[in-house]
Parts: C-alpha cells; sequence; structure tokens
C-alpha cells in the first residue's frame, strides 16, 4: 500500500510540474512516471507438457495500461513467458506480430541501482531466443520444483526500448494474483503478474534519475 | 591401462618378500590391543581405537541393545556428528561433518554397499540386529577405500561365533504403528569350522502425518534380512570367511493424483556374497584374499485400478564384482624397540572393481570398470608419535585417473593428552545417473540427460524439431566430467580426565568439481534441457565434542555437540559482491543481501548436541537409559528465487528436541525385556516425513 501511496505522490508531482512548465517555452525534461502495475492477467492454454498456446496479454508503457492494439504495444505476456514487440516471429504459436523495434537488456541489481538505460546491450526477439530468455532461471523468474512455486528472481532489472522510443525499468514483483510475499502455489493463483516501473517520457532519455 | 600396474605389483611383491625373508618372527601386541576396542576400518589392520591419529566413532553392540534402535539411521543419528536426513522419497541418507551421504561410503564388514537413490544411501535398509560394532571414520578416507569416501566411512561389522555352545538370540519387538522387529541370531564354533545364521523380519504399518493430503505419509511395508556366514580354519595360518546376505522390502505405494488412486508397490532386493581368504605367511606378514559380488534391485509400478493405466514403472539394477588382494607386513624386529622408520607396518592391496547398472532412462545396461592399488605405511619415528601415510591410485574406464594420497599423525603429549591431525584427499566418480541419464518430465516437459549421452541425445532433438537454441559448444560437452574431490582437514585433541574422557577435532573440507546441473538447450515447448557439469565449489568447516564420565560404576553420562557452517564459495563471493538480492516483504523491491543472511548450504544445522545417560543397576538386571537429540534450524530448499539460502526463506524447519529412552529387565538369566519410547516429546512437522509422533515399544529377547 505504501508504494501505492508513493505512486501517487510522484504522479501528482508530475503532473504539477508539467503544468507549471507549460508557460515556458524551453521545454524543460518531462518528470520521470513510477508506476506499479497490479493483477495484469495473461493466461495460456496448454502447458504441463501439452502444447502451449493463446493470446498474449499486451502492455503498453505510454499509457501505462493493457491494450488489444495490434500496433501500439510495448510487451507481451503469456504464462511465464515474455515477448518484446521488436525483432522477429520466435516460433511459438498465436504470438502476435511484431511491428515495433522494441528490445530489452537485462541488468542484475536492485531496482534503484539502475539509474541509466545508457551502454546496455539491447537484443530482441529472434528465432532461437526471446529477448527476455524463457525457462526458469534464465530471464525473469525462477521455478522451485520443490515448493512448485513461481518466483520473480529478485535483483534483475529489465530495461526496455518502447516502441515510441522511450526508455523505462521495470522489476517483476510477482507472479501470483495480489502479490502475496509467500504465494501457495495450491491456493494462489497465476498468471497475474504484478510489477513496477520507471518510464521517461522524454524520447530517447536515457535517464532513470 | 591394466598394463600399468604390472610394475607396482611386482615392487610390492618384491618388498614384501624382502621384509619377509630379512625379519625375524616377532609376538604382536594382541593382548594389548584386547585392553581397548579395536578397530579395522581406519588402516585396514587391528588398531586400538585410542591410538589412531583419525576421527574416529566406534559404536559397540551394548549400545546398539540398551538403546532399543533397530535400524542403522536411529542408532547413527544419536552420534555426535552424525546426522540423518532424509530426503523427497522418504529415504533417510547420513551427514558426516556437513557432507551429505553421496560421498559417504557404507561397507558390511569392509566390502561396498551399493543402491543409492539419487545419491543418497537409505540406511534404514539396514538392521541392527546382527552388528558386532559400527565403525565410523570421520573425514577423507579415498586413500585406502576410493571413491566415495570424502566425508567419511562407516563400516559395520558382523560378529564372528566364538563358543562352542550354541549362542545366539531370539527377539520380538512390537510398537506403535504396528512396528514389529523380529530377529534370530544363530552362532557356534567347532574346532575348525564356525558359522552363523541370522534372520530378521522387519515391518509397519506406516503412519500418516497430515491427514489433509490424501494417502500415508509413510505406506505399510515388510522386509527381510537374512545373513549366513560360514568360517573354516584349514590350519593355523590359512582361514576362510564366507558371508551370503539377503534383504527383500516391498512397501504399498498407493498414490492419489488427480483425483485418481494410483495403487502398486515398490519392491527392494539386494544380494550380497563375500569370500575372503586370510593367510597368516609369517606372524609379521598376513594377506587377504578377497571375492565380492553383490546385486541391488528397486523396482516400482504404479498404475490406474479401473482402467490399467500406468502412472510410473520403473526399475534400477546395480551389479558390482570385486575381487581385492591385500596384505599387510610387520618390520618390526625388535619387540622392545619398535619406533624408527624401519619399524612400521605396511599395508597395501589391489583389486578391480566392475561395476554395472541397467535402469528405466538409460538406453542401455552401463558397464563401468576400474582398477586400484593402494599402500599405507603406519610407524612410530618415535615413541610418541605415530605416522600414517597412504595413498590409493584408482583408474577408471569413465573418468580421469584418480591419485588420493592421506597423512595422518598423532602425538602423545603425556599420559592424558594428546593430539591428532590429518590431511587427505577425497573423490566420488560421477556416478551413472550423472553419465547416461536420458529422462524427460512427461509432466512439466523438461528433459535431463547424462553428461556422456547429452551430444547425441541433443542432436535427437534437435532432429525431432523440439529444440529452440542450444547453449552450449560440441567441446564444452567433449572433455570428460571430472570426478568431485575434496581436501580434508582434521585436528585435535583426547584428554582424559579421571573417569572421564573428552575428544575435541576441528575439521575442514573443501571440495572442487562437485556436479550439478546446468541448462544445455532451450527447447520449442519452453522448457530446458539440463545436464551435468562440474562447478560447484563448497567448504564444510566447524568443531566437534564429545565428553563422556563414568560418574560411577553404574552411571555414564556423555555429551557431544557439532558446530557446523557449510557454504558454497562462488555464492559466498556474490552475496561479498552485493549480487545476490532478496524481495522486500513491504515494498516488493530487491534489496541486496546481507552477508550476514547468507545462511549456506540445505538441510545443514549450525548446532547439533547429545546428552545421554545410561544406567546400571546390577541388583535388578536393570538398565535405562535416556538419549537427548537437539538439532537447530535448517532450511529445505531456496524459496525466494535467489537460488540460495538466507534468512529470508520459508522452507525453515525450527530446531528441536528428540528424547529417547528405554528401560530392560533381564530376568531368569536368559530373559530381557525392553520398554522403551521414541521421540518422548511427541515432536512432528510435516515436512520432517521420517519422524512420527512418540513410539513406544515392548520388546522380548531370548538369549541363549
Amino acid at each position: 500500500m505504501t508504494m501505492t501511496k508513493n505512486i501517487l505522490a510522484v504522479a501528482f508531482l508530475a503532473v504539477a510540474f508539467a503544468s507549471c512548465s507549460n508557460d515556458d517555452d524551453s521545454t524543460p525534461a518531462e518528470p520521470l512516471l513510477t508506476e506499479t502495475v497490479s493483477n495484469l492477467y495473461a493466461p495460456q492454454t496448454g502447458g504441463q507438457g501439452e502444447p502451449v498456446g493463446g493470446e498474449f496479454t499486451k502492455f503498453d508503457f505510454k499509457t501505462g495500461a493493457e491494450t488489444t492494439s495490434d500496433t501500439d504495444w510495448d510487451i507481451a505476456f503469456r504464462g511465464t513467458t515474455i515477448a518484446v514487440n521488436g525483432g522477429v516471429a520466435t516460433g511459438t504459436t498465436d504470438e502476435p506480430t511484431r511491428n515495433g523495434d522494441v528490445s530489452a537488456a537485462i541488468v542484475t541489481g536492485t531496482f534503484t541501482s539502475v539509474t541509466s538505460a545508457a551502454d546496455l546491450t539491447f537484443n530482441q526477439d529472434s528465432e532461437t531466443s526471446f529477448a527476455i530468455p524463457t525457462g526458469s532461471d534464465n530471464g525473469w523468474y525462477n521455478y522451485n520444483s520443490e515448493s512448485f512455486t513461481v518466483t520473480a528472481i529478485p535483483g534483475k532489472v529489465f530495461v526496455f526500448k518502447t516502441t515510441e522510443g522511450n526508455y523505462v525499468k521495470v522489476e517483476f514483483i510477482s507472479y501470483y494474483e495480489d502479490a502475496p510475499a509467500v504465494p501457495d502455489p495450491f491456493t494462489d493463483t497465476t498468471p497475474y503478474y504484478t510489477f513496477n516501473y520507471v518510464y521517461n517520457p522524454n524520447v530517447g532519455e536515457t535517464s532513470f534519475e | 591401462m591394466r598394463y600399468k600396474f604390472v610394475p607396482y605389483l611386482l615392487i610390492i611383491t618384491y618388498q614384501l618378500t624382502l621384509a619377509q625373508s630379512q625379519v625375524e618372527n616377532s609376538k604382536d601386541s594382541i593382548l594389548s590391543q584386547q585392553l581397548d576396542e579395536v578397530i579395522v576400518t581406519a588402516t585396514r589392520t587391528e588398531r586400538q581405537l585410542s591410538s589412531l591419529p583419525l576421527p574416529v566413532t566406534l559404536v559397540g553392540k551394548k549400545q546398539i541393545i540398551k538403546s532399543g534402535t533397530v535400524r542403522l539411521n536411529e542408532i547413527l543419528n544419536e552420534q555426535t556428528g552424525i546426522i540423518t536426513v532424509a530426503d523427497e522419497s522418504g529415504f533417510q541418507g547420513v551427514q558426516i561433518q556437513g557432507i551429505a551421504s553421496d560421498y559417504i561410503l557404507i561397507l558390511i564388514d569392509g566390502v561396498p554397499l551399493v543402491g543409492r537413490s539419487a545419491g543418497n544411501f537409505d540406511l534404514s535398509r539396514l538392521t541392527v540386529g546382527n552388528i558386532k560394532q559400527i565403525e565410523v571414520i570421520k573425514g577423507p578416507a579415498s586413500s585406502l577405500y576410493g571413491s566415495e569416501a570424502l566425508g567419511g566411512v562407516i563400516n559395520i561389522i558382523t560378529e564372528k561365533p566364538k563358543t562352542e555352545d550354541l549362542s545366539g538370540y531370539a527377539s520380538y519387538r512390537i510398537g506403535s504403528f504396528t512396528q514389529q522387529d523380529i530377529n534370530l541370531d544363530l552362532k557356534q564354533a567347532f574346532k575348525k569350522f564356525r558359522y552363523g545364521f541370522f534372520a530378521n523380519r522387519f515391518s509397519s504399518n506406516g503412519y500418516d502425518l497430515n491427514e489433509d493430503v490424501e494417502g500415508q505419509t509413510v505406506n505399510p511395508f515388510t522386509n527381510y534380512t537374512l545373513n549366513g556366514r560360514l568360517y573354516y580354519d584349514f590350519n593355523d595360518k590359512l582361514s576362510l570367511f564366507t558371508s551370503a546376505r539377503f534383504y527383500d522390502q516391498n512397501q504399498d505405494a498407493g498414490f492419489t493424483l488427480d483425483s485418481i488412486q494410483y495403487e502398486g508397490d515398490t519392491k527392494e532386493r539386494e544380494w550380497n556374497t563375500h569370500a575372503r581368504l586370510d593367510h597368516k605367511w609369517t606372524p609379521n606378514l598376513t594377506m587377504a584374499y578377497e571375492l565380492y559380488y553383490t546385486n541391488y534391485i528397486a523396482t516400482e509400478l504404479l498404475a490406474d485400478p479401473i482402467s490399467t493405466d500406468v502412472l510410473s514403472d520403473s526399475d534400477f539394477n546395480q551389479k558390482l564384482f570385486r575381487p581385492e588382494v591385500r596384505g599387510s607386513y610387520t618390520f618390526a624386529s625388535k619387540k622392545e624397540n619398535n619406533t624408527g622408520l624401519q619399524n612400521g607396518t605396511l599395508t597395501a592391496g589391489m583389486g578391480i572393481q566392475l561395476d554395472e547398472l541397467d535402469r528405466t532412462y538409460f538406453d542401455e545396461t552401463v558397464n563401468f570398470t576400474s582398477q586400484y592399488l593402494y599402500a599405507q605405511y603406519d610407524f612410530n619415528p618415535i615413541e610418541k608419535l605415530n605416522i600414517i601415510a597412504g595413498a590409493r591410485f584408482d583408474n577408471h574406464s569413465e573418468y580421469n585417473n584418480q591419485f588420493s594420497p592421506k597423512l595422518a599423525l598423532r602425538y602423545q603429549l603425556n599420559n592424558n593428552l594428546s593430539i591428532k591431525g590429518s590431511v587427505g584427499y577425497g573423490f566420488k566418480a560421477p556416478d551413472f545417473r550423472q553419465l547416461y541419464f536420458d529422462f524427460t518430465n512427461s509432466a512439466v516437459g523438461y528433459t535431463v540427460l547424462g553428461y556422456n549421452v547429452a551430444l547425441d541425445k541433443l542432436q535427437e532433438l534437435v532432429e525431432l524439431e523440439q529444440i529452440l537454441s542450444v547453449l552450449v559448444t560440441e567441446d564444452e560437452l567433449d572433455k570428460p566430467l571430472e570426478a568431485e574431490s575434496s581436501i580434508g582437514y582434521n585436528l585435535g585433541f583426547n584428554l582424559k580426565h579421571g573417569r572421564g574422557n573428552t575428544e575435541v577435532n576441528f575439521f575442514r573440507n573443501d571440495f572442487k568439481n562437485l556436479i550439478d546441473t546446468r541448462i544445455i538447450a532451450r527447447k520449442i515447448n519452453g522448457q530446458n534441457v539440463f545436464s551435468y557439469m562440474n562447478f560447484d565449489e563448497i567448504y564444510t568447516t566447524g568443531f566437534e565434542i564429545n565428553s563422556s564420565y563414568k560418574l560411577t560404576e553404574e552411571l555414564n553420562i556423555s555429551a557431544g555437540y557439532q558446530l557446523l557452517y557449510a557454504f558454497d564459495k562462488q555464492k559466498k563471493q556474490d552475496v561479498a559482491d552485493n549480487q545476490v538480492f532478496v524481495r522486500d516483504a513491504e515494498s516488493g523491491q530487491s534489496v541486496a543481501l546481507a552477508q550476514s543472511d547468507y545462511f549456506g548450504l540445505v538441510n545443514r544445522s549450525r548446532h547439533n548436541a547429545n546428552f545421554k545417560v545410561y544406567y546400571d543397576i546390577p541388583s535388578a538386571s536393570t538398565n535405562v537409559n535416556m538419549r537427548v537429540l537437539y538439532r537447530s534450524k535448517y532450511a529445505q530448499y531456496d524459496t525466494n528465487g535467489n537460488d540460495l539460502i538466507d534468512n529470508y526463506d520459508t522452507s525453515f524447519i525450527d530446531g528441536f528436541v528428540t528424547v529417547n529412552v528405554a528401560v530392560s529387565k533381564t530376568f531368569y538369566s536368559d530373559f530381557t525385556l525392553q520398554v522403551g519410547a521414541n521421540n518422548l516429546l511427541d515432536y512432528t512437522d510435516n515436512n520432517i516425513p521420517t519422524m512420527p509422533g512418540i513410539q513406544g515399544y515392548l520388546k522380548l529377547n531370548y538369549q541363549f
């Protein structure tokens, strides 16, 4: 809850700052947007050894919301798989057509320690792999076969260059509905993404400070 | 490679022959050895327990009987620094100096037992009904025993018949969960011929710790152990020992999955046949010629009784054949003066080990062959100093040759105080599974491939268009998998004080090349292909203290404690470099893990302690005893996704105390009635499936 309040505060300041600066001609930089997305539902069909399928749930950082647009989306979710709107089809069924130039970089560190998108190595989806690799301990999550739990790997920060050319850093928090601190794989439901992000609304600006 | 042995053999034979011709007969010190407990595992010769330069635990028959234990895991778990750990299947392996069951060799009368489940040796397979003593050597012993002897060696010694009258016992015990233990032991010695026969039936109706989960925690089982031993003395110099052991267990394996009640059972069957000819050429030279064969079979069949769909059908069939020749020569020339480099005991041996495994998830039966040679020299350069130096060479068909040296010293400072230290190398060969596994999980879809078959199998998967991307190069899988190895250091002292005795031992074991799985390819279905590789480096360190007091002739008390630190070196470094994170429970954000929050390896408790009281009341022919065991908290697995155990993980089992008590009373001189309770405080945890609540029992024993 504290988190949500902070976000509101930042958002309020952002709006206030933006409105003050409107009179000015020199168009100073717009402030960063800090947001939390809760319970983004991204179901898949199949799994458990069966072929995986189903539409991806698409997300647009500019609007900060889920979208059904075929073009104005940045990243898309299905089960534990995350696709970006950049690169080429990976070959998985029902994947969205990539028509943007979104790319992703993975950084190890705390969320606040990632202060810039400059000098990072960005990748796109390709015929052989996703920009955020799939599978346990490869990309954003760890699957524990003893507790049957999917956990967002702590200390992994994902930086995206969006369709519009903005930079955003993302930290995934949970794969379970309402992000319980200790999920119970038998009662808590998936896949409900909760993640924090910081979006730089100034096109091409790499700073997150 | 076999030819390499010829020169070694020649040298040894030559030395032995040379020595034999040079040295006159001399009396050995058998008599003085009998004054103290004698153990054979540490040096492969008879040695007084108190004179050994190595950390050793000896558990005698009396302690086993008085404490009312029936299976090996129970009695070992009561010893300082020895902890039994159950895996997911409920198999109870043993942990010594923080080293897991995979790296501890189990022997019966000096020959190895096989049949491990994912590396874990289930000690509850072994009854204690016909044991004379259990010898446990802590720290690496590969210099004598080769593979698997990194953390230690447990040797179970059966009893040799001594009297011309038929002796033995028959017993029946019944306890909670309808646990029944029935024993018959017969022994007799004639002039030249001796025999021993032992039979055990052990059964239980099992128990259920969690009623919310369908099915029992432990299903009903019955097992039988039969052991026959024949001894024949051809003359004063040549004697034969033969032993055949048979073990058979049947356990229900009912299982509910997706509301289908699968039925079936798991079976285990084991044969051991062992023949040894002991040849005393001269009082100074003895040799042993040994043949050993063992076969361990485990099968599991689970099916839906209505549709007859088979859920699981697996089998495991391992065979081991091992001929060995060894000899021991004492160079002592004079009885009074047996010090100096020239007056020691040389022990040497060589053998061949043929290992075979046929199991589900293997394409075909696989065979390993190895030849080995070892030698050890045990001498006292000066009266107060004992040195044992030894080494073993193993040549193996599947992995690099291993050379395992060891050096141990003991110095007697005065009548009451001695210090001992040792350093040794231990190794474990990559096992069959790590080399030949070919397994695809049908529910989730991942694949695990043994190292030696990984390239071919991966190629097959590529041809079947199941592979998205391959993450390793051919070169990476070309080099043979290395044996896992460790260097162990032990330093301690032994202090006699009045009616008491205290032993302290500091230990450190540095492991490298530990084999773990890694991802070698990604599959179309989003899952991974795993194979094995050498990468982990861990260490375990700590100390152990054991104190016993004979307060009166009738009252014995002892206390033991082990402090243990067990860490992965790379992960420890990563934590120090702030590269490991945990999620803050409040904000959900990642924060770097503090070094003090890295807890260490799974299943390791920082503290273990025990306290035991044995009280004899001779006037009433009664013995009363109580054993209190404490184990501090330990973690089962990582729960917060950072791939190590930290203080924020939620899989910790809190520290707990178990109390075991037993009272025995002998009447009519031949009958003993024993009443006891294990886990008197009735401690249970759903996550410790091998520990039911309080278990009472009643035993009647007739000895003759």
